[in-house]
């Protein structure tokens, strides 16, 4: 008994300091929220409000004065979600390849690739890419900011591994019997057994999309194409001492991120571990 | 003849798996990648012919005393970055771990929320509240002070880079937290027992025990803030809204290779840039190596 109450208190300590320093760590989210809704007035108040006012709407409208609120929103779903499916597909396909055949010739080689495209940095390809973006009269549209994207080596090996370890071998052989080729298989047995998988790399790809910032500052020039961090930046840099403003199109550009997160949070994890086991 | 037919039938669906993945990285990031050794030996505004001036870029590069400011820029915010964000994380999983009496999911979960932040966004953020006419930071000072505070945070050249490292840090220690307090399950239960039993202090078990036995998991995680730091760009770009600070105090490489591409439409020079930096991943790369084969050794 008395070994234990300094280690109580100890853990007691240790779980109210752990709790201040969450608060500190979601305070600057928590006072987006709580500024969107108050007025210009209220902001540079001391001290500063700590509960949500009623001027949301107010704030709303002088957003909408400058682009339409939800239209950068709208702009990255665009990008994100076909390019979220598609990465999924591609990766979990060349997955499945370099899971299943692996006594092909030249795999040794090309998993080798695979496994060499990690370390290519994206800075080392962004001029020529805008350049190759340019001859192709790509610059300007979503779609280099789509297809490229779709080759993602962290994604082929992530699968690689997931596969090689969630799909028994004698699936394949089983499937082989009952006629079913390779493709076929792909399709219609190991995409159902690995949907877990999938949906943490899908997540995890969203999430990163939703952040990207250099490329499409590089590839988008027209503002109506504007994706949320691009165009958050354009506005906080014209109408920056208009916060409640500024704060209105962030909660917007956040909500997607959080509704996302609150869903599949713990495929979201998983996703992260996943990357270290290797 | 049976069996080769088959052999042959599935060599092809192999190549058909791998072949989109295999195709697009060829056409947009081999392509590029290739090209730009071209370009990192020519001098070139993207419209006159280009000019062979062999390596200059690279010369003129390491000339540019603001080249030289964004190196010493860049290896500050990297190793501050690394050092406190892997240091903090490290801490954090193993008091979430070991020693929370309640709440562990909160607590997992909560340190996440700012990676959803994009860094552009975590920028702005930043601005709003450390501008220096009514931000919430002076607010907070000035009424400590029992007068106005106007500092002016994000104009200081030596505030600006800890600004920085502030924001990589929020946004980026709950993913690590995360990593370790993965690799703190496979440390086995009764390893920690029995030093209890031995009568090792907390301390002792810590350092002798968790930080060796998750030395795998530090190594990813250094490794990969290690790939970003080098290559940083949104968070001091949107911080300095594009300036990089007074007197480029904020100035990283990767914000150089920006301006010297798309703002002076130095094509070569970037390029030459972004080898510089590809330079600098490949030798920290082949660092990790050495040292995950030592560890290796060492375990065996």
């Amino acid at each position: 008994m008395r070994r234990s109450n300094p280690e109580k208190r100890f853990k007691l300590i240790v779980t109210i300091a752990l709790l201040c320093l969450s608060v500190i760590f979601i305070m600057p989210l928590y006072w987006t929220a709580v500024f969107s809704t108050r007025t210009l007035g209220d902001v540079f108040n001391f001290p500063p409000p700590l509960w949500f006012g009623t001027n949301f709407d107010e704030n709303y409208a002088r957003v909408a004065e400058v682009f339409p609120p939800w239209r950068p929103v709208m702009n990255s779903l665009i990008v994100a979600v076909p390019k979220t499916v598609g990465l999924v597909l591609v990766s979990a396909l060349a997955g499945y390849g370099f899971a299943r055949y692996t006594r092909a010739p030249g795999h040794r080689f090309l998993l080798l690739m695979a496994f060499a495209t990690l370390f290519f940095p994206p800075t080392l390809a962004l001029i020529p890419f805008f350049l190759q973006m340019s001859w192709m009269g790509w610059l300007n549209t979503f779609w280099p900011l789509i297809i490229p994207a779709l080759a993602s080596g962290f994604g082929v090996i992530w699968m690689y591994t997931y596969i090689g370890s969630t799909v028994p071998r004698e699936l394949y052989e089983a499937a082989e019997m009952d006629g079913s080729r390779g493709l076929a298989t792909f399709f219609f047995v190991v995409l159902p057994i690995i949907r877990p998988g999938l949906a943490a790399l899908g997540v995890w790809t969203l999430i990163q999309t939703w952040s990207e910032f250099q490329l499409p500052l590089v590839i988008l020039g027209d503002g109506s194409k504007f994706t949320v961090p691009l165009a958050l930046t354009s506005l906080s840099r014209n109408y920056f001492s208009d916060t409640p403003a500024v704060m209105v199109a962030t909660l917007l550009g956040l909500i997607p991120v959080f509704i996302l997160f609150a869903l599949l949070s713990r495929q979201f994890v998983a996703g992260l571990t996943a990357g270290a086991v290797k | 003849m049976a069996p080769v037919t088959k052999r042959k039938r599935t060599d092809r669906s192999f190549y058909l798996s791998i072949a989109p993945f295999f195709a697009i990285f060829i056409a947009f990031s081999l392509f590029p990648v290739v090209f730009s050794v071209y370009l990192g030996f020519n001098d070139w505004d993207g419209f006159s012919p280009p000019r062979f001036v062999g390596l200059d870029n690279y010369a003129e590069a390491v000339g540019d005393p603001v080249f030289r400011k964004a190196i010493g820029n860049t290896i500050w915010l990297w190793i501050v970055t690394t050092g406190s964000t892997v240091a903090l994380a490290l801490v954090l999983a193993v008091l979430v771990d070991e020693y929370v009496l309640f709440g562990r999911n909160y607590f997992r979960m909560v340190f996440l929320l700012p990676l959803l932040v994009a860094p552009a966004i975590a920028a702005i953020l930043m601005r709003v509240f450390f501008t220096s006419n009514g931000g919430l930071v002076n607010l907070l000072a000035g009424s400590v002070a029992g007068e106005p505070v106007y500092f002016d945070w994000l104009n200081s050249q030596f505030w600006v880079k800890p600004l920085v490292a502030l924001l990589v840090i929020w946004r980026w220690t709950g993913w690590h937290m995360i990593i370790f307090l993965a690799g703190l399950q496979s440390i086995p239960r009764d390893l920690y027992e029995a030093a209890r039993v031995d009568g090792v202090g907390r301390w002792s078990i810590f350092s002798r025990i968790t930080v060796p036995l998750l030395l795998p998991a530090l190594a990813f995680s250094v490794m990969t803030s290690t790939l970003g730091g080098l290559q940083m760009f949104d968070e001091p770009f949107v911080l300095t809204a594009g300036t990089g600070g007074t007197n480029n105090s904020a100035t990283t490489l990767g914000m150089y290779l920006y301006a010297t591409a798309f703002t002076n439409f130095d094509f070569g020079l970037g390029a030459a840039v972004s080898w510089y930096i590809f330079m600098a991943i490949v030798a920290v790369s082949v660092l990790y190596r050495l040292i995950q084969k030592r560890l290796d050794m060492g375990a065996s």
